[in-house]
């Protein structure tokens, strides 16, 4: 069964540069979101296995669709993406839940070896 | 439709001129975290096609009427522009206070302003400019005004006439009432070949 993957930015480019660097041989289901408000309508809505979530966002930001994953208890694997490499905010985000930080711009090596580490493709 | 319009951005090169100067905002702020041992709040960059002789009140649109001070610094590469880097929301000793300065003189100050104007236009325009392949140089920063406000940064002579693009990006510090905000102006002529450029990151996608 193909994965359920949301990409999750407010810039249609920087979904598009994600979506683009995603390995090619990985069976998922793309689905897209441009805040964090429509994540949690879309994660609401049906499935959603793994989550690649930009930060810095209009209406609802990053930082809190973490939180209210968690405080929902909603469970998916939640990747960050952003283009704030500060030490600070990878450790912001790993504290509150998401399982790793990929920073802007995204390459397919980096982001095939962060899927690769957390057994979500072999 | 005049000529200056033509050169203005279409909405596909905004959006990919937005995302380069969000990943160059990030490499700035990153850069500036290290040195002030502070997180740094960044916004999502905003751009805009104005009139020059309406940056002066866009500066105070989005910098506000209160004093600031300023830095300019010129760059240089396939296209050409300024920064107009404003620090605003602060006193000047604050930010003497990050860089670990206990009692700042004036020059000190200045000083202090190039150098972090330096690190920050550094940083983001040359990520940008890697991101869209090109090079990029720049000319020494020079200061534009002290505790003066937004709108009396530029004078009217000296910002002719035409089209420009306006790009800001700004950083906050979260524990004080300190922020930056740094503007890219360009004039219509480089805003094409701007385009051009972002037309080819475009293609690559």
């Amino acid at each position: 069964m193909p994965v359920s993957v949301l990409v999750v930015d407010d810039s249609p480019i920087a979904r598009k540069m994600l979506i683009r660097a995603l390995p090619s041989n990985w069976d998922i289901e793309i689905a897209q979101a441009s805040n964090g408000l429509e994540a949690l309508t879309a994660y609401r809505a049906g499935k959603v296995d793994v989550m690649f979530l930009d930060l810095t966002m209009p209406e609802m930001d990053g930082y809190q669709v973490l939180e209210t994953l968690r405080k929902e208890d909603l469970n998916c694997l939640v990747i960050v993406v952003s283009a704030d490499v500060q030490a600070l905010a990878q450790e912001r985000v790993l504290s509150m839940g998401a399982i790793s930080f990929i920073r802007k711009p995204v390459t397919a090596e980096g982001l095939s070896d962060v899927l690769k580490k957390y057994g979500i493709i072999v | 439709m005049t000529t200056a319009e033509n050169f203005d951005l279409n909405e596909d090169q905004r959006d990919a001129l937005q995302e380069i100067a969000n990943i160059g905002m990030g490499q700035a702020g990153s850069s500036i975290a290290k040195i002030w041992g502070e997180f740094v709040g960044l916004s999502i960059p905003r751009i805009a096609h104005i009139d020059r002789q309406s940056i002066p009140s866009m500066l105070t649109r989005f910098v506000g009427d209160l004093p600031v001070n300023a830095v300019r610094q010129a760059f240089h590469g396939q296209t050409r522009g300024e920064v107009v880097v404003v620090f605003s929301g602060g006193r000047g000793d604050q930010l003497a206070e990050l860089m670990g300065y206990e009692d700042a003189d004036s020059v000190e100050e200045q000083e202090l302003l190039l150098d972090v104007a330096n690190i920050l236009v550094g940083a983001c325009l040359g990520s940008v400019a890697e991101t869209l392949g090109t090079e990029i140089g720049f000319s020494a920063p020079s200061v534009m005004g002290m505790n003066v406000g937004a709108s009396q940064l530029m004078r009217a002579e000296e910002l002719g006439s035409g089209r420009a693009l306006f790009l800001e990006v700004r950083f906050t510090l979260e524990k004080k009432s300190f922020a930056s905000h740094l503007i890219v102006l360009m004039p219509v002529e480089e805003i094409r070949v701007l385009g051009q450029a972002l037309d080819k990151f475009l293609e690559s996608l």
